[in-house]
């Protein structure tokens, strides 16, 4: 019989070629899996350096026969130690530790990144592999991806008792030296040397062995001709592992639990995993809302909090319950707590500073003042990080923390950074241009967290510019928010139609863009925007109809028709996913061409739009509704103050002035209609930042006010949206992108019903949007008009957000707006501003059979990840705007002084929060404000009464109207400005 | 753990080093098992297959095994005037990473079953042999993407080395493409012969073809594709197909060459015609 067995036989030709790959891994369920791979070694993976005639010859080419161009340039630059030029071959270390360095536009040109480094990062962190693949796709930084693994040359076993890490090592050694060997033969003396990178001292030691020119990231940048720039941004733990071996026995947080230890202990459900946040209040209370408990558990305390960073994903165990307290009603800011520290300093013993403890002393006197125990609340300490959501951070550098020498030499220095985002601890940076980056604000990055230092350890990756200017701190929020506000790349312009601003509406109805476009150029179409709008979106027409019914039609622009699902400005817009409205700028989603031109539906031009056509009677229900693709043509492009003026005046009976009447009356019909059905008016302080129209200074704060024709377009918009998500649904059940606003859960306005009870007397009935709106309505001040519309600022904070989401991913009870109150709800009418629109147009697109649907707009894992992206940024996109509106705010009062009206919307033990409607701003009043010396203070946590005695007495209570002085005041320490108040 | 099929696009390179028209390696065996009327065992890759064909026999007492509920529908009833094929799978519980039994009735086996017998039901000259039946039994040993292509392709020799006349060989191979369905890539290349991991990211079909025509025999597609890519690798499948062929012949011709030299079978008119070089 036969045999089957079988090894490679010496006279298979593939023998030599063939490796396999072995490796072990362990599942999510813990199960453990033994996975081999074949691996085909070949000779035909090319160096890809221009000097290489061979390797050229030889290059791969795809499918439709195109070859590779090769990267790698053939005059590399050179260093004050390999004139020559040279290429890089960093290791796995390098990328991981100083990405930033690598992204640098100085330096780090022609790199050669292999194959076992890119699967190394890719196992340790994703977003730093992406990073890295997106540099070898730049064809500016030339960097390539050499696949060592593949080549025969350059393929290595692993040796008996040899670790995967060594070998990968080793892998990186072999390949530096094959490049080294392979450059010199094909240019016999002059070849470019090839420097292999590392920050590992063994490593770098071999490689010295083996003759492989190799040098450490610092002593590479030293090299360098602007190296001294470059070095602050090689990471803080880097020149650690060669330079400063740890001291044992100093540690000033509890170690974390191993993996396996609380990966069990999360099934067994002894620990619990959340995310975990900080309060924006008190630094040193944290949060976690973990899926075990319906209430998010506290976390309070350095210790307990044991090195988290607000959004890390963290693992807790809860604490025993004689631990148990109650959240703090203290506000407790970082910058004045911590001011005195020292950032060279290595305290060992302990990490609670004395102050810290003072403010700790307080609270427990408190807690134990409390006859009733049952308000403490459940307590938890971090045991492990599963996942850091380190990011960028922007901050600027503490003053007081600068030693006098730092200020002059290029020592290298240990200073302080106060990041912009106040639930992010200090970070210590340690920088030799200390005296450059004071005053400025910087980026900088977090590198580790080591239980031997109180702060975080980070490097500078670069500077925005002076603090307080306007560039600097435009581009501090971006940074901050994570707002992309690079011009768009030439190949997202590339999509764009070549015509440019000539582009217009074929003339000939012949024409492949007019296909199963009705032609609507002849209604009466006008546009309601705010002044100075430039992207509109929509505009709308009213006609009525033979059978005294009224045709009314909304109309979009038709944004897909220039944005083809897939191509670069489509990727490009889904990750921008929103344009972004800062006071004096706006980033666009979509490149100014079409937001501001070619879609924009401007008036007197014809545009193309997709629209949506109804036909209502008088009572403003719908008989039907159709949608199209259309060409339009409108008449007139309005402010809303025009268009409010022009129905206002009776004298104005044009055609189109009464078709807007016409629609102004049907919107008031549909939004009592919309109110009845429960939905809510919420509230938040807008106001308008008036600039000098030279300088574009800021000189003044208006309030928004509202005009009917604002609710006319908005109750329209409403309308489309929800039939077009009607549409959408019934088209694509699995896959249509909808919007969401799940019901608040009752608790998260107990404390708000708690205190209007105590306070006004007042109820707050939670059972339905709709009995909500009612007892929002119920919520009245004669004597006090802004008092509704505070409780309404208070309630809208106790909602969720909105969420934008794909229908397959929740039942349909679940889609419900609870909001606006509508069953069914999406976004369609701002394609030019909002990504979600765009896709909804696709979808209503096909569902409509103008178009074939795109795989896209299809699939479900895809649309889930948009609909992730553009619910973060959407978000951002609001905090960006809110903060840059502060900001501003901040910079109209500079040198001025006003007494105003405010409101407490909350009170601490030792201060409280006054809300100015006038300039929408909140402001935190401490006690230690209200007079020097401080004043002894009575809390009264039952009915949120704050009663001071000594040196000042006054009793400040929840809701209570205040007049308070606002000023700006630029704290000389932390170098910030903001808005102070002052209790008159 | 190695990067993705995602990282194609960085060098042209696949997950395990192939080019986009590369197979794997590929080896196979015929007369494997002295006792069987035919027998083979074939290699595609990591994917390890081995076939017994019993028969052209007449067939047996209906029961379980065999012939039975398990095996694949054949082309007509044992009282029909053609061969019935009768394929029958066992997929070994070590073949793949995690060790499993599939349950009996699994109904992609049953599948794959029915989808091979009418395959080879088209190839070989069934009427040759009224009210009987061609028992092919096909044993998984190893699984790594490409199954049905392994299954067909010793299935097609094993029916050789029973002397089974046939048409031509079918032989098989997958081909998929470069980029997901979703990510609607225009630029995607075709690929020869998806490994598992492949399998699992990319879509891709099954083609198998009559020996050197561009006749396709089977054509299975279980994922979603774009129909512009649809052409591209059915090309590159059929021209794997071809490869395939060459590949088998080699090896039935070698086996023969081999039995000639060892006087297991005499020089017979047929064979003079065999090149063997």
């Amino acid at each position: 019989m036969a045999s089957l067995k079988r090894s490679l036989q010496s006279d298979d030709p593939y023998a030599a070629n063939i490796a396999s790959k072995v490796y072990v891994r362990s599942t999510k369920s813990g199960k453990v899996q033994k996975i081999v791979r074949e691996v085909y070694l070949r000779t035909d993976i090319p160096c890809s350096s221009k000097l290489c005639r061979q390797c050229l010859d030889a290059a791969p080419r795809d499918a439709a026969g195109r070859r590779v161009g090769f990267v790698l340039s053939e005059r590399p630059a050179g260093t004050k130690v390999y004139p020559q030029g040279h290429y890089l071959v960093p290791d796995t270390n390098a990328f991981l530790s100083a990405m930033d360095l690598f992204e640098h536009g100085s330096a780090f040109y022609d790199v050669v990144v292999l194959q076992i480094v890119l699967e190394e990062l890719r196992n340790r962190s994703l977003p730093l592999y992406n990073r890295l693949v997106a540099l070898t796709k730049s064809d500016e930084k030339r960097f390539y991806v050499f696949f060592n693994e593949f080549r025969l040359e350059t393929y290595i076993t692993r040796d008996d008792g040899e670790t995967v890490n060594d070998r990968n090592d080793r892998a990186v050694r072999k390949a530096a030296k094959w490049y080294g060997q392979h450059l010199a033969k094909t240019q016999p003396g002059q070849a470019p040397a090839v420097v292999m990178l590392s920050n590992d001292r063994d490593n770098l030691r071999k490689a010295k062995l083996d003759g492989i020119p190799a040098c450490s990231l610092a002593e590479y940048v030293g090299q360098l001709k602007d190296g001294e720039a470059l070095l602050d941004m090689i990471p803080e733990s880097q020149d650690r592992d060669i330079t400063r071996e740890k001291k044992p026995g100093e540690s000033l947080y509890p170690e974390y639990f191993s993996m396996s230890k609380t990966m069990t202990g999360v099934k067994n459900g002894l620990l619990h995993q959340g995310i975990f946040n900080v309060s924006p209040y008190n630094y040193l209370e944290g949060s976690i809302r973990v899926p075990a408990f319906p209430k998010a558990l506290l976390i309070l305390g350095r210790e307990n909090i044991n090195r988290a960073i607000d959004g890390d994903v963290v693992v807790v165990e809860v604490l025993p319950k004689d631990q148990w307290k109650v959240p703090s009603t203290q506000v407790i800011e970082e910058e004045s707590i911590t001011k005195d520290e020292n950032p060279d300093a290595e305290e060992g013993d302990n990490i609670v500073s004395q102050q810290e403890r003072k403010a700790l002393q307080e609270e427990v006197r408190r807690t134990h003042s409390k006859s009733s125990e049952s308000l403490a609340q459940p307590t938890a300490r971090v045991v492990g990080v599963i996942k850091r959501n380190w990011r960028q951070y922007v901050g600027h550098i503490d003053q007081s923390s600068v030693s006098q020498t730092g200020q002059q030499g290029r020592k290298q220095d240990s200073v302080f950074v106060i990041p912009m985002d106040k639930k992010i601890p200090k970070i210590r940076l340690r920088t030799r241009q200390v005296a450059e980056l004071l005053g400025k604000r910087i980026l900088i990055g977090i590198d580790a967290w080591d239980r031997s230092s109180r702060h975080p350890t980070g490097h500078f990756i670069r500077s925005l510019g002076e603090l307080e200017t306007k560039a600097a701190e435009t581009e501090a929020l971006l940074l901050e928010y994570d707002v992309q506000y690079r011009p768009f790349p030439k190949t997202v312009l590339d999509c764009l139609p070549k015509e440019g601003h000539d582009w217009k509406v074929p003339a000939s109805t012949d024409d492949p863009g007019w296909r199963d476009r009705e032609d609507l150029r002849d209604l009466l179409i006008c546009s309601i925007d705010p002044i100075g709008c430039q992207d509109i979106d929509d505009a709308l027409h009213s006609r009525p109809l033979a059978n005294g019914n009224i045709e009314v039609g909304v109309h979009i622009a038709d944004v897909s028709h220039f944005v083809k699902p897939n191509n670069a400005m489509d990727a490009e817009a889904s990750i921008r996913a929103t344009s972004v409205y800062l006071v004096d700028k706006r980033i666009d989603m979509l490149p100014m061409l079409l937001g501001t031109d070619l879609c924009s539906l401007k008036p007197y031009v014809e545009r193309y739009a997709f629209s949506v056509i109804w036909e209502m009677n008088a009572d403003a229900d719908i008989v039907n509704a159709r949608f199209t693709k259309s060409v339009i043509k409108s008449r007139e492009a309005f402010s809303y103050e025009q268009a409010q003026l022009r129905v206002d005046d009776a004298s104005q009976q044009d055609e189109l002035t009464k078709s807007i009447r016409t629609l102004l009356a049907l919107s008031r019909k549909l939004k009592q209609k919309r109110l009845d059905a429960g939905a809510l008016s919420l509230s938040s302080p807008e106001v308008k930042v008036q600039m000098e129209s030279e300088t574009s200074d800021p000189i003044d704060v208006k309030l928004k006010k509202l005009l009917d024709t604002m609710s006319l377009v908005e109750e329209f918009m409403l309308l489309a949206n929800t039939s077009v998500a009607a549409k959408i649904y019934s088209a694509f059940p699995q896959t249509a992108i909808l919007r969401r606003h799940a019901a608040p859960p009752k608790t998260n306005f107990d404390e708000l019903a708690n205190q209007l009870r105590v306070k006004k007397g007042l109820e707050l009935n939670v059972e339905s949007s709709r009995a909500l709106a009612d007892s929002l309505d119920a919520c009245v001040e004669p004597s006090e008009p802004f008092f509704n519309t505070l409780i309404r600022i208070m309630a809208t904070r106790c909602m969720m957000s909105a969420e934008y989401f794909c229908s397959g991913t929740q039942a349909y009870p679940e889609f419900r707006h609870y909001g606006l109150a509508s069953e069914i709800y999406t976004h369609f009418t701002s394609p030019i501003r909002r990504y979600a629109d765009l896709v909804a147009h696709r979808q209503l697109a096909a569902a409509i059979e103008y178009e074939a649907v795109d795989p896209s707009v299809r699939s479900r894992g895809r649309l889930e990840a948009v609909c992730k992206n553009i619910n973060v940024r959407h978000r951002n996109a609001q905090l960006a705007g809110r903060a840059s509106i502060a900001y501003y705010v901040g910079q109209a009062l500079r040198g001025k002084a006003t007494d105003e009206d405010g409101f407490v919307m909350k009170i601490f033990s030792n201060g409280f929060v006054v809300l100015v409607p006038r300039f929408g701003i909140e402001g935190l009043i401490r006690l230690r404000d209200l007079a020097d010396p401080e004043p002894q203070a009575e809390y009264d946590a039952e009915t949120n009464t704050l009663t001071t005695s000594g040196s000042r007495e006054v009793k400040v209570e929840l809701f209570q109207k205040v007049r308070v002085r606002v000023t700006d005041q630029k704290d000389e320490t932390t170098g910030k400005r903001g808005v102070k108040m002052e209790l008159l | 753990m190695p990067l993705d099929t995602s990282a194609y696009g960085l060098a042209l390179l696949r997950v395990d080093g192939r080019r986009w028209n590369e197979l794997r390696r590929m080896h196979a065996q015929i007369r494997t098992q002295a006792a069987a009327d035919g027998s083979s065992y074939l290699e595609m890759g990591h994917t390890k297959v081995m076939c017994v064909v019993t028969g052209p026999s007449e067939p047996g007492p209906r029961r379980g095994g065999l012939g039975g509920t398990a095996s694949g529908g054949g082309a007509s009833s044992a009282q029909s005037k053609d061969a019935e094929v009768a394929v029958s799978i066992v997929v070994a519980g070590f073949s793949s990473v995690d060790r499993k039994r599939p349950g009996r009735g699994d109904k992609r086996i049953l599948e794959l079953q029915s989808t091979i017998s009418s395959a080879l039901a088209a190839s070989l000259h069934t009427h040759l042999f009224p009210h009987s039946t061609i028992s092919i039994s096909l044993h998984v040993l190893s699984q790594d993407g490409s199954l049905l292509a392994a299954l067909i392709n010793a299935a097609t020799l094993a029916c050789v080395d029973a002397g089974i006349p046939m048409t031509d060989y079918v032989v098989a191979c997958t081909a998929g493409s470069t980029s997901t369905y979703a990510a609607n890539d225009e630029a995607a290349d075709p690929l020869l012969d998806l490994n598992h991991q492949e399998e699992q990211e990319l879509p891709g079909l099954t083609v198998a073809t009559l020996g050197q025509t561009d006749r396709v025999a089977v054509l299975v597609c279980e994922s979603r594709v774009q129909v512009s890519r649809l052409e591209g690798m059915l090309a590159v499948g059929v021209d794997g197909c071809k490869q395939v062929r060459e590949i088998l012949d080699r090896v039935v011709r070698d086996k023969g060459h081999r039995m000639l030299l060892e006087g297991t079978v005499e020089r017979g008119a047929g064979l003079d015609d065999m090149e063997v070089d």
